[in-house]
Formats: structure tokens, sequence, C-alpha cells
């Protein structure tokens, strides 16, 4: 039994030895350096919690952060409504077509998210798709210049480019789902909308709860997205981090952002997946 | 496999064949929803204008001429396949020893799940950030090997284990237990039974984890300094301008991720069906 241990502890250590240097120390190092100061010297180490003054100070930042919830929490909630059908549609298809199905929705997700993003700027521009069939179908006359940059812009591409974290999820619970139950409420009498809600949406719950999760941390951690489509109304909370490092040179804030913007998503986590445990969300959904 | 399929058909309501309609229709506007942007891209890419949008002009292949006659977009190539091809490889070694050392108890097991699942859970932004503080502050030079792998393998390790653990865990021990018995070494019962059982799973995950590292943006652009790996190289160019070759880069990228992960999804259907016979 001892030996099981000891072999145990020698395979996982090497992934734990690395994990603990590039995982858990650079976490440790952004929290730490959310208490220094940094100045147009540079970052010292001198301890203050003025980064975290100006965050509360200046409302801009509860503004953007505030914002940031609100956006991933409407995408989240559209992409449930939209994956949820097509769940359903991929998991009571046949055997035969079902892999077809599936990787069809997979494809897409195969390539790097700043091309899916990327696509949104042709779609939605001036000399766009949407534009040129409006105007084909004479519904407009001039081209509309309120598609891109704004937040509607990025919903919309936020959606695109994380359903599948939605999709995936429910369609797992759902081909679990022993078809004798559905059989056994329609022998009882059910109809089809009280089968759903009594029996087959309970049963998808789990599902559901961790593709809520995925797209809700996903996109509140975007920065892609809202950097190219959102223009400046539609700015989430990685445009105010990034710039701490590549533009004003303001480390220890960047960190006490980064710092404040864990805590709230770790937060509303908590609040949304009360029920889930976070291990069911990667596993097997 | 059962399936709710099945079930469907036998719940005889009037209304079934409408609801059937319906869901197809959905099914087929949620498709449209996912292909008219690649589609829309794949075509720019081939038409003959400056400005990147409608109407179709003419077919051209020049913008594809111009990506591969530029030796910055040729050496991102380069970078990206090469650091895919790495932290694939070291990414998935360490994922594989850690699902085989899940396979027994140890102390702290829940805690190292959590250590596990972090880089997945940290908000991307985040993610970018520590590294440009972590390497910074310990004064390690910014670069496609000495930084930006590390973060790699760092990313597509949680995703390498998740995939290889359940494979692990559903494994037989029975065959393990009986080469045992009959004195083979654990090493030899790694080469000889467990590894050409989960072989197809294995090649599958590293295939996975070589598009997860090639599709990589945010951490890496904190991360990678002046270098330039796909993601990054499109990104700066798009933050420069619209350039009309940038459709063109889309759709080589998309071809790229896209050919790997589908052989590595169908060896991982396959790996499926094999373990399920055992």
């Amino acid at each position: 039994m001892t030996t099981t241990n000891l072999r145990g502890i020698l395979l996982v250590l090497p992934a734990t030895v690395w994990l603990l240097v590039f995982s858990v120390a650079p976490v440790i190092l952004l929290i730490t350096m959310s208490f220094w100061t940094s100045s147009i010297f540079g970052t010292t180490t001198d301890f203050t919690l003025d980064n975290y003054r100006v965050i509360l100070d200046d409302p801009i930042y509860f503004k953007v952060l505030a914002q940031t919830i609100r956006i991933s929490a409407t995408v989240t909630l559209i992409s449930l409504i939209v994956s949820y059908p097509m769940a359903y549609f991929i998991a009571t298809r046949p055997s035969a077509t079902k892999a077809l199905f599936l990787v069809l929705l997979f494809l897409p997700f195969w390539s790097s998210y700043v091309v899916r993003t990327f696509v949104w700027l042709p779609m939605l521009g001036r000399t766009g798709l949407v534009n040129t069939i409006l105007m084909k179908l004479g519904i407009i006359n001039a081209p509309l210049d309120w598609l891109l940059y704004n937040e509607g812009a990025t919903h919309v591409a936020l959606v695109y480019v994380y359903t599948l974290f939605m999709t995936l999820p429910i369609y797992l619970s759902l081909d679990k789902l022993d078809p004798k139950l559905i059989e056994a409420a329609a022998d009882l009498g059910a109809g089809p909308w009280r089968t759903f809600r009594r029996v087959i949406l309970p049963l998808s719950m789990p599902g559901v709860l961790s593709g809520c999760v995925m797209v809700f941390l996903l996109a509140c951690g975007a920065y892609v997205t809202p950097q190219l489509l959102g223009g400046t109304s539609g700015i989430m909370f990685g445009n105010i981090i990034a710039p701490q490092y590549t533009v004003t040179n303001n480390w220890a804030l960047g960190c006490a952002l980064s710092v404040v913007l864990i805590l709230v998503v770790s937060f509303c986590l908590i609040i949304l997946g009360r029920k889930v445990r976070l291990n069911d969300v990667f596993i097997g959904g | 496999m059962s399936s709710i399929a099945s079930a469907e058909n036998t719940m005889k309501t009037s209304s079934f064949s409408l609801r059937r309609t319906a869901l197809m229709v959905y099914a087929a506007a949620f498709y449209a929803f996912l292909y008219v942007p690649i589609l829309l891209l794949v075509a720019l890419s081939f038409n003959d204008s400056q400005i990147t949008g409608l109407p179709f002009k003419a077919f051209t292949l020049r913008w594809y001429v111009q990506v591969f006659n530029s030796t910055d977009m040729l050496l991102a190539i380069g970078s990206s396949v090469v650091l895919g091809i790495l932290s694939a490889f070291i990414a998935t070694t360490l994922a594989l020893l850690l699902a085989l050392g899940f396979r027994h108890e140890f102390p702290l097991k829940g805690l190292l799940m959590k250590i596990i699942l972090m880089p997945v859970l940290i908000p991307g932004i985040v993610g970018g950030v520590i590294y440009l503080i972590f390497f910074g502050y310990g004064q390690i030079p910014f670069g496609l090997w000495t930084t930006a792998l590390p973060v790699h393998i760092t990313w597509v390790l949680p995703f390498a284990f998740l995939t290889l653990f359940p494979r692990m865990h559903g494994l037989d021990r029975s065959l393990e237990e009986a080469a045992a018995d009959l004195g083979a070494r654990p090493s030899t019962v790694f080469f000889r039974i467990i590894l050409p059982i989960i072989k197809p799973g294995v090649v599958a995950t590293t295939m996975f984890a070589f598009t997860l590292s090639f599709d990589e943006f945010i951490r890496t652009l904190f991360a990678i300094g002046s270098q330039r790996t796909v993601p990054v190289h499109l990104w700066s160019l798009l933050s420069d301008q619209m350039a009309p070759f940038l459709p063109a880069v889309g759709v080589i990228i998309m071809m790229i991720s896209m050919i790997v992960s589908l052989i590595g999804f169908s060896l991982s259907a396959r790996s499926n069906n094999s373990i399920g016979s055992y």
C-alpha cells in the first residue's frame, strides 16, 4: 500500500512542480505585487494600499467592472437560449449521423478566437455582408454604421466565439439521459412541454450549469473581442487591465485590477455554481 | 448507446412532426450562424479588392501569394508549428504521468486537482498579465523558447490531463494486475499493457494539445516579447490597419488548426471505441 502511494506521488511530481512554478507562483506574485508601488521609475516593493484605493475612488473602474459582468451575464444567457435546442437536436440524432453533426459543431471552434472574432469585421462593417444583404433587399438605402464598434457587436461576437462551451456540456448531459424516463413520463400522460420541464430540463441541469460557468468565465476575461469590435462604449475589464502594462507601465495597479477581477469572477461563480462542483464542469459535464 | 431519439418516437402526439420540423429549421439556422462568417472570410480571401468587404469583384490568389512571400508570416507560421509540437509533447507527457498517478491514492489529491484546473479558471486577460510580471520580475528575457514555451505548456497541460484522465480511469485494472502477478515490472506493465491500449487516446490528446497551443493568443501576447506566433502576428496586423490580405491569413490559420483537430477527433473517436471493446 505504501509503495503504491509512493508511486502515485512520484508520477504526479513532475507536473505538480511544473504547475507550482508556472501557475501558482505567478498568481502569488500577482497578489503580492498588487500591494507594491509603481512609479515612472518602475515598480518597487514598498507596501501600499494605494492601488486598491485608486480603484475604489475612481468610478470608471467600477463602471467598467459592472459593464463587464452585465455583458458576460447577457452573453451567458443568450448562449444558453441559443445552445439548448441545438444540444437537444444533436442528442436526439440517430447514432449514425450524430458524429457528423458533432464534427460540424466543433469545426468552427477548432481555430483561433482571434480569427473567429475577426470574421465579424467583414460581417458587420460598412461593406460587410449584413449591410450588403439589407441594401440588396431594399430595406435600407445607406449602409448602417452602428453595427460595429459597440456593445452589440461585442455581444454577438462573444456568443459566436464561446457558444460551444455551452452546447457541449448540455449535449453531454442530454446524451446520458435514460430514454425510459421520457417514455415513462409520456405513459403517465405528461405532454411534451411538461415532460421537458419536469424530466428533461432538471436532468440536464448539471450540463446547463457547467456551460454557464464556462461561458461566463471566458467572457469575463475577454480582451480581444471588445478591443476589436467594442469601440469605446463596449469596452470590458480586460481592456483597462492591458493598458497598465502596454501604455502606462503601472504594473502594481494592473495587478490590483487583476486581483479585483479574479475576486469578482470567483464570487459570481460561487453564487452561480453553488450546485455544481468545479471538477464536474470539466469531467463529463 | 441509448438515445432519447427512440423515446421521442414513442411520443405520438399530434404536434410531434411539427416540433421535429421546427427543431430541424432551428438547427439549420444555428449552423448557418456558425458557418456564414467563415465562408464569407474564405470568399473574401479570394476577392480581388483593396478593401476587406463586399462586393466580390474577381477571383484572385494574390493575397495568398503575398502572405506566403512574407518573411514575417512564414517565420510566424514556423514558430507556431514548432512551439505547438514542443508544448504538445511536453504537456502530454506531463499530463500522462499525472493521469497515471491519479489512479493511486495520495495525500492532498483534491488540492492538486484544483491546482491543475487553475490555469483554465483564471480569466484570460489575467492569464496573460501574470506571465508578463512573472518573467519580467524574474528578468527572464522574453522570447519564443524562454517564456512562450513554458506558458504554452502550462496552458495546455490541464486540457491534456482532462482528456487523458477519464480514459485512464476507465481502464480495466485486471489486465495490469494479471501482468504484475506474472512478475512484470511496473515499467514493463506500462509499456507493454497500458501504453498500447491508450496509445490512440494519447496521440489524439497530443494533437488537441497542438491546436490549443497553435491557437493560443492572449497569454502569448504578453509573454512573447518581440517575436511572433501566427495569432499574435495576425493581431499586430489587425491593430495596424485592415490590410486586404488579412482574410487569407485567417483562412491559413483556420485550415492548419482544423485539419490537425479533425485528425485528432477521428483518432479519439476510434480510441473510444477500442477502449469500449476491452
